[in-house]
């Protein structure tokens, strides 16, 4: 792989209770770029997903290695609120606070003591401006966060989430509540945001993982099934069960 | 029978009986303030009570009432908001907390005259509290529990577990969660739950009356030490309350107007309950709107 490894899921287990969801995953996601995570529903793609920075904690046991800069971070003596601020995530719904737009986007600096205004102005417009929606929202930025629009909404989200400086973003199906002028808005913000963060997200939507993705990882029933550059699944996929769900076998 | 005809048979049945509670409610309503309101003066709200003569007023008891449910408030509000958030963020689904559950289900169909015993033999006899405001308070307190945490983790529970997830996400720990993200959103209906069961408190008698006792010595509203014993602000004075006094009245009551005082008497409890819950509305209304502006 002619990329460095930003983090790297080795023999990933996750079981709800007794029963187990995800099998032995592993994978090296490359720096810098977007992976994604595809499979039909049930395929474990947004267990492994929220695994990585710890989302699991309370509903599930993960066993297995997350390394982050040559520290496993699946250890349970790990700062899991560090390691948030360093893997950030993005959900499925657009999730504003009840503030301001500018407090929305400074909310985990606040927590973490930051005082200072110019700091803070500072890191409201490189925030936006990363998100695309500087330019929409500059002249607003006292006003509720809740007036804004779903695809705004969920770029205020995405802007949140890079405020704190995290290296790794992971998104869980960042733009299945959104209509398609919006999706294309964030997918077109995803591919400038590769330059300065490695961005992993789990989609259902095919065409998403083709256009915006560098590498794709295809999932089933807990399984990885086949994980290579996005061009390769899509035009040449070496196993039949990945063909079959391109193709719409199933799923 | 046709669809349509079922439907309409069903509106009209729902609708009958619907219209019977309504009107029994408002009927009560109205009677209660028809025969209260013309006995209600200012002289009626400002004067004191009489024990033998006619023409008594019921200053000293509306303030008891008013003062008991600030005082019940503020030692019920930080107890039941902390068992909610202990129940609604915390909790975990087993049979220790599903025994807390019901054991909150029980207390809150506790009859408030066993309330009242219970008071009476624990605060005023055993605690040596006496007749007072505080043994009052404690009384109310163990009533008003289980309703208000109920009230205040159904608020908590409102809040959209992705608010919590978004949080989390950002690196906060659950109690920063808690205090941060979740207590605020659901400040609105922590409050409206609060002042709800403030007016219910507020009607309370049985469980007051052998705790807060059923006489109101002369009390002096100069005097803003709370230590003093003639002190309006003493909590360890005997206090009766409007409702008590209604109940005590009619029952023992040696005043020849009794029923007039009873009867303007209930009209200004009715009254007060209903501005608490206006004011509950408005201060619900005022911060969600504070909220989403």
């Amino acid at each position: 792989m002619q990329n460095s490894v930003a983090l790297e899921a080795k023999q990933l287990a996750v079981f709800y209770g007794e029963k187990q969801v995800v099998y032995d995953v592993s994978l090296k996601f490359p720096a810098n770029q977007i992976t994604a995570l595809i499979g039909a529903s049930g395929s474990g793609k947004s267990t492994v997903l929220r695994s990585l920075n710890r989302m699991n904690d309370d509903v599930a046991t993960v066993k297995g290695e997350i390394n982050f800069h040559g520290l496993n971070i699946n250890e349970p003596k790990v700062n899991v609120y560090r390691v948030r601020q360093q893997i950030g995530m993005v959900f499925q719904q657009p999730t504003p606070f009840p503030l301001s737009i500018y407090e929305n986007v400074i909310y985990g600096l606040r927590l973490a003591g930051e005082k200072n205004k110019e700091v803070l102005d500072q890191r409201v417009e490189e925030s936006l401006r990363q998100a695309a929606l500087w330019d929409e929202v500059k002249d607003q930025l006292k006003e509720s966060a809740l007036a804004l629009s779903g695809g705004q909404q969920q770029r205020l989200c995405i802007a949140r989430t890079l405020a704190v400086r995290p290296e790794i973003i992971l998104m869980d199906e960042p733009t299945s509540a959104l209509d398609p002028v919006s999706t294309s808005q964030i997918e077109d913000t995803l591919v400038q945001l590769k330059e300065k963060f490695t961005i992993i997200m789990v989609t259902h939507n095919m065409q998403q993982a083709s256009r915006s993705a560098d590498w794709t990882a295809f999932m089933h029933q807990g399984h990885l099934v086949e994980f290579d550059k996005t061009a390769n699944i899509f035009m040449n996929p070496q196993e039949q069960k990945t063909a079959d769900y391109l193709s719409g076998k199933f799923g | 029978m046709h669809p349509e005809k079922v439907d309409k048979l069903a509106t009209g049945i729902i609708l009958t009986l619907a219209g019977i509670v309504g009107l029994v409610i408002l009927s009560l309503l109205a009677y209660i303030l028809a025969t209260g309101i013309p006995h209600v003066s200012w002289d009626f709200l400002t004067s004191s009570a009489e024990s033998f003569r006619a023409g008594g007023g019921i200053r000293d008891q509306l303030f008891n009432s008013l003062y008991l449910v600030v005082l019940t408030m503020i030692v019920s509000v930080p107890l039941a908001l902390c068992a909610a958030i202990y129940l609604s963020e915390y909790a975990p689904d087993n049979r220790w907390t599903g025994l807390l559950r019901l054991a909150i289900e029980v207390l809150s169909s506790l009859p408030s005259v066993v309330v009242g015993l219970f008071g009476y033999l624990v605060f005023v006899l055993q605690f040596g509290m006496d007749f007072s405001l505080l043994a009052g308070a404690l009384a109310l307190t163990i009533l008003n529990l289980p309703i208000l945490t109920r009230s205040c983790e159904d608020a908590l529970r409102q809040v959209p577990y992705l608010q919590r997830q978004a949080g989390l996400g950002l690196g906060m720990s659950k109690w920063r969660v808690t205090t941060k993200i979740v207590l605020p959103a659901a400040l609105p209906g922590i409050i409206t739950g609060a002042i709800l069961s403030a007016g219910r408190i507020f009607g309370e008698a049985a469980a007051l009356i052998y705790t807060a006792g059923q006489s109101s010595p002369a009390i002096d509203y100069g005097d803003w030490n709370p230590f003093s014993p003639a002190s309006f602000l003493n909590p360890m004075r005997p206090a009766e309350t409007l409702a008590v006094h209604i109940w005590k009245v009619n029952s023992e009551g040696l005043v020849p107007d009794a029923r007039a005082v009873s009867n303007g008497s209930a009209a200004v409890l009715i009254i007060t309950i209903l501005l608490f819950n206006l004011v509950a509305r408005y201060l619900g209304y005022l911060i969600k709107k504070k909220l989403t502006k």
